[in-house]
């Protein structure tokens, strides 16, 4: 009971201290090229020890989001309106639009943008901290998507930090996004991988 | 005078009659004991040439869907506008009691397909997925390590521990893509975007079907109003379904026969008093009705049920059924003082043969192979029993002691128009006219052309097209008529078969010439091929090192194996059985003459001339094409159709020689037969094509009118009287028929625009009948 009340508290006060969700958007929709380097966890339920991978990404706000993979593994990805591809000897190759796992990725996309709009139709957000240091929290509204997810954990100041999936499987992700900068253009290579 | 007293047979006659009529009533009233025995499926109305039972249960399973289920799209620029008003329609038509199943969103069961795609694992991987894993297992093991640490790989069913090596997500992602829907995940909703805007689809499954005779009218009423909500909520509406066509004929069947049936009423009345001035000269309508009974009691009796679309065409039945009392009423030009007895034994034998001839050029469609023409064939035939029974037994008792004066303008019109004939003849001799009109014949046959499709049958309105081909286009759905039928002695041989047929198949889909496919052996694989998938993954732990290296514990892996090993091998049976199986279940015929049998389903077809080239040469594998098959039937029928229509001209032959020797047999069945090829050139100069509807009708009237030349030749009381007979004759009948034309059904407007055209020839060519001495 005192939880609650204590919550209820501090949703007020962060009302009252006015750091919204809008703004968040607002923050995060802000920079159009966003370059860093990235840790993805995978904890499995059964492995000991998660599966670790590590790569650099590039977001650009007008373009979509590449995920290049480089250990243990080289694989590059890249998200865009038209969908997921993967590259391979004959360059990037559109994934089939499974249906489910292409609006996983319109999600993901959402996140990093702070499209709060296109999250809070399926998501439940609750958003605690400050613009220097926030903590947003999704919980899915739907049936079908909580059968999926039971929550989805983003942190982050300027920047989006870190986003945890947790599935209600048992398996989780964290994505820690590291060295994050939003001084530099797009490459002319970044800038071809997303024009093809 | 003795002629003009009633003989005591024909004080007995109108009693017989009426025994008779209440018979037949009373027959009438048992066949409509539980309401109407009608019926609206267009099926019944084609050929039925299915030679064997499992052919028409594998058609009947094809059909059923589009008989029960109505896709609707819901179309909003706002996705989430179009998934609020999908929720609210679904609900409201789950509420109305018309639908056994509303579904706008997908309630996965994810559960039960988790226990599937595990219990699947050596029975639902695809063909692709197991030659690599038998071929290439290193290739196989790298593919899964890519997959662990690939982020976007979107959810799997099965979580990694249960299934390390990844088989369930092979299956999951070799499910072949069901069109252009995708699902929202949020709301569950299956949505394609378009046109800019995001359609939701919604399914919606009858209670009954489409031939139900008041379902499709309520579905179809309930749309509308769907769709006038939607409209005021800014978003649009698409429906497809074999539901909304029915609905639609029977609308238009109600409409046609009103406005056939009720136009040709009021102008025959109309005719009748103008001409005889005497209220009680419309009890000539007697025979109609007693015709329409007796049609309809005979129809029920031997087919079970009247078909609507013969209600249609048997509606013209007036128009022929009202010449029999014609015949003598029209006597009143010339018989006078005019009395009823007397008036019809002059007449009796034209009259009787009158039926007889009639009779032959119906029944003769009877013989066509068209179930449609059959029952209308039956329906006049015994309409026109009827209605000479009445008109020869009931009506000159009823109109008994009135006495006719008819007006005397027709009868002027009559001189006037012989007068004119006599002017032309004097300039043209009837050689010349001949010449002329076989020139005008020879001209018009050379443009005409013949056109024969099942589509004819069905006039359904452009807007249902145009919205049945944008949902088609829109989700990807686009099901064709044609499917095959594949049958083996055993389950094993019919995958195999399926995998023949499946590999011809993908190199059309490769080509573009298909969109896809659905099939059997897409969900499940062979024992053998499920036993080889066995044996690959014996020898699997020679190349698992990499999963190891990423910490996956060596026993989880044994542990799978063994599992794998245990699964026992899956039949169609077992594969139909969990929810991933929903899109095949309805292509499983099962056990059949000692044999399995299943369909192959096709979508998005272009030419369907390549699909019998596919089956050409596999055995059990048959194409069934109705719609090919029927306008195979219609092309066939066109010439056994004209072959009827010579041998119902020699039948009639045969029967006139009596009364009118050779010669004049063959001249009276000659002036039909020149008006028909006269009505054939018309259609080519109007440029309307000749359909096998347009041949029935010209069989038809080369019956009804061998009664004119008839009239003509006999001349009871003059030639301008004779020709006032024969153009009241001509008048009704055309009033009936010739309402026809208008209808919006191709089919049935082709039909009456060639009997109108048969109608106005043969009245211009019947006073060549030349004239009867006559013994008396």
């Amino acid at each position: 009971m005192k939880l609650i009340t204590f919550l209820g508290a501090l949703l007020l006060s962060l009302q009252a201290q006015a750091f919204d969700l809008q703004q968040l958007s607002d923050q995060l929709a802000k920079p159009s090229v966003i370059h860093g380097s990235f840790t993805q966890e995978k904890h499995l339920r059964a492995l000991p020890q998660p599966l670790v991978s590590k790569g650099t990404f590039v977001l650009a706000k007008d373009h979509g989001l590449l995920w290049l993979l480089k250990t243990p593994l080289q694989q590059d990805y890249r998200i865009s309106a038209q969908g997921i591809a993967r590259r391979d000897a004959n360059g990037w190759q559109l994934l089939p639009n499974k249906s489910a796992g292409a609006e996983q990725n319109r999600l993901f996309l959402a996140v990093l943008q702070g499209d709060s709009s296109g999250l809070q139709r399926d998501f439940e957000l609750q958003l605690q901290g400050e613009a220097t240091q926030w903590k947003l929290t999704l919980i899915p509204r739907s049936l079908l998507l909580k059968q999926v997810f039971t929550r989805i954990n983003i942190e982050g100041g300027a920047l989006v930090q870190t986003i945890e999936l947790l599935e209600t499987q048992g398996d989780s992700t964290v994505l820690r996004m590291q060295d994050s900068t939003a001084d530099q253009p797009l490459s002319d290579a970044e800038q071809h991988d997303f024009a093809q | 005078m003795r002629s003009n007293t009633i003989l005591p047979s024909e004080r007995q006659l109108p009693r017989l009659f009426l025994i008779l009529l209440v018979a037949v009533l009373a027959l009438a009233g048992w066949q409509w004991r539980h309401g109407a025995p009608l019926s609206a499926n267009l099926m019944e109305l084609v050929p039925g040439s299915t030679p064997n039972a499992l052919e028409q249960q594998a058609e009947q399973r094809m059909q059923e869907p589009l008989n029960r289920e109505m896709l609707v799209l819901v179309g909003h620029t706002d996705r989430q506008q179009a998934v609020a008003v999908a929720r609210q329609l679904g609900e409201r038509w789950q509420a109305s009691s018309l639908f056994e199943k509303v579904q706008w969103n997908l309630q996965a069961d994810l559960p039960a397909l988790r226990e599937q795609l595990l219990r699947g694992r050596l029975a639902m991987l695809s063909a692709k997925d197991r030659a690599q894993l038998i071929e290439h297992p290193d290739a196989f093991i790298q593919q899964r390590v890519q997959a662990l640490f690939d982020p976007f790989t979107g959810f799997s069913l099965v979580p990694s521990q249960e299934d390390w090596l990844g088989l369930t997500g092979r299956i999951q992602n070799s499910q072949p893509q069901r069109g252009a829907v995708q699902l929202d995940i949020g709301s569950g909703a299956l949505i394609a975007d378009a046109d800019g805007k995001s359609w939701v689809l919604l399914r919606a499954r009858t209670t009954g079907n489409a031939f139900d005779m008041h379902l499709p009218l309520r579905v179809a009423d309930l749309l509308q109003a769907s769709r006038a909500e939607a409209d005021a909520q800014g978003a649009q509406l698409l429906a497809a379904s074999g539901l909304l066509y029915a609905a639609n004929g029977q609308q238009q069947a109600t409409r046609e026969i009103t406005w056939v049936g009720g136009g040709a009423t009021v102008g025959i009345l109309l005719l009748l008093l103008l001409a005889f001035r005497r209220w009680r000269v419309l009890l000539a309508f007697v025979p109609v009705l007693v015709g329409m009974l007796f049609g309809a009691v005979a129809c029920v009796a031997l087919f079970g049920h009247m078909h609507v679309m013969t209600l249609v065409l048997g509606s013209s039945l007036i128009g022929v059924a009202v010449d029999y009392p014609l015949h003598y009423l029209s006597k009143s030009w010339s018989l006078q003082p005019w009395r009823s007895w007397p008036a019809l034994r002059l007449t009796l034998p034209g009259l009787s043969l009158s039926l007889a001839t009639s009779c032959i050029g119906y029944l003769a469609l009877a013989w066509t192979p068209f179930p449609a023409l059959t029952q209308i064939a039956v329906f006049s035939a015994a309409g026109l029993v009827g209605a000479y029974l009445s008109a020869v037994c009931l009506l000159p008792a009823l109109l008994n002691g009135v006495e006719l004066r008819p007006a005397h303008w027709p009868l002027r019109i009559a001189e006037r128009l012989w007068q004119l004939r006599a002017a032309l003849l004097k300039r043209v001799p009837s050689a010349v006219l001949l010449a002329l009109v076989l020139l005008f014949c020879a001209g018009g046959l050379w443009q005409l052309n013949t056109k024969n499709d099942i589509r004819q049958w069905i006039g359904a309105p452009p807007q249902l097209l145009q919205e049945a081909q944008a949902v088609a286009r829109i989700t990807g759905f686009q099901p064709t008529s044609q499917f095959f039928l594949v049958r083996a002695p055993d389950q094993p041989q019919l995958l195999e078969r399926l995998d023949t047929l499946g590999q011809r198949l993908d190199q059309l889909v490769n080509t573009g010439k298909l969109q896809g496919y659905l099939a059997l052996n897409q969900l499940v694989s062979r024992p053998a091929e499920q036993q080889q998938v066995r044996d690959a993954l014996n020898r699997l732990p020679q190349h698992w090192q990499p999963l190891l290296d990423l910490g996956v514990p060596a026993s989880a892996l044994q542990a799978e194996i063994a599992q794998l090993q245990a699964l026992p091998t899956e039949d169609i049976d077992a594969a139909l059985a969990g929810p991933l199986a929903e899109p095949w279940r309805t292509l499983w015929l099962g056990p059949v003459d000692g044999g399995v049998a299943a369909m192959v389903s096709l979508q998005g077809l272009n030419n369907p001339a390549l699909l019998h080239a596919q089956a050409a040469d596999l055995p059990g594998v048959q194409l069934v094409d109705r719609l090919g098959d029927l306008n195979r039937v219609f092309a066939a029928t066109q010439i056994s159709a004209a072959e009827l229509k010579l041998l119902s001209c020699g039948l009639i032959v045969l029967l006139l020689i009596m009364p009118f020797g050779v010669g004049g047999a063959l001249r009276i069945v000659a002036l039909p037969l020149l008006a028909a090829l006269c009505s054939l050139a018309s259609l080519g100069w109007l440029g309307q094509p000749l359909t096998l509807f347009s041949l029935f009708g010209l069989l038809l009237v080369t019956a009804i009118s061998v009664d004119y030349a008839i009239l003509m030749r006999e001349q009871i009381g003059g030639a301008a009287v004779s020709l006032l007979g024969t153009l009241l004759a001509a008048l009704t009948t055309w009033l009936s028929f010739g309402l026809l034309a208008v209808s919006s059904t191709p089919a049935v407007s082709n039909f009456g625009l060639s009997v109108s055209l048969g109608l106005a020839f043969s009245f211009m060519l019947a006073p060549w009948a030349g004239q009867q001495k006559h013994a008396l």
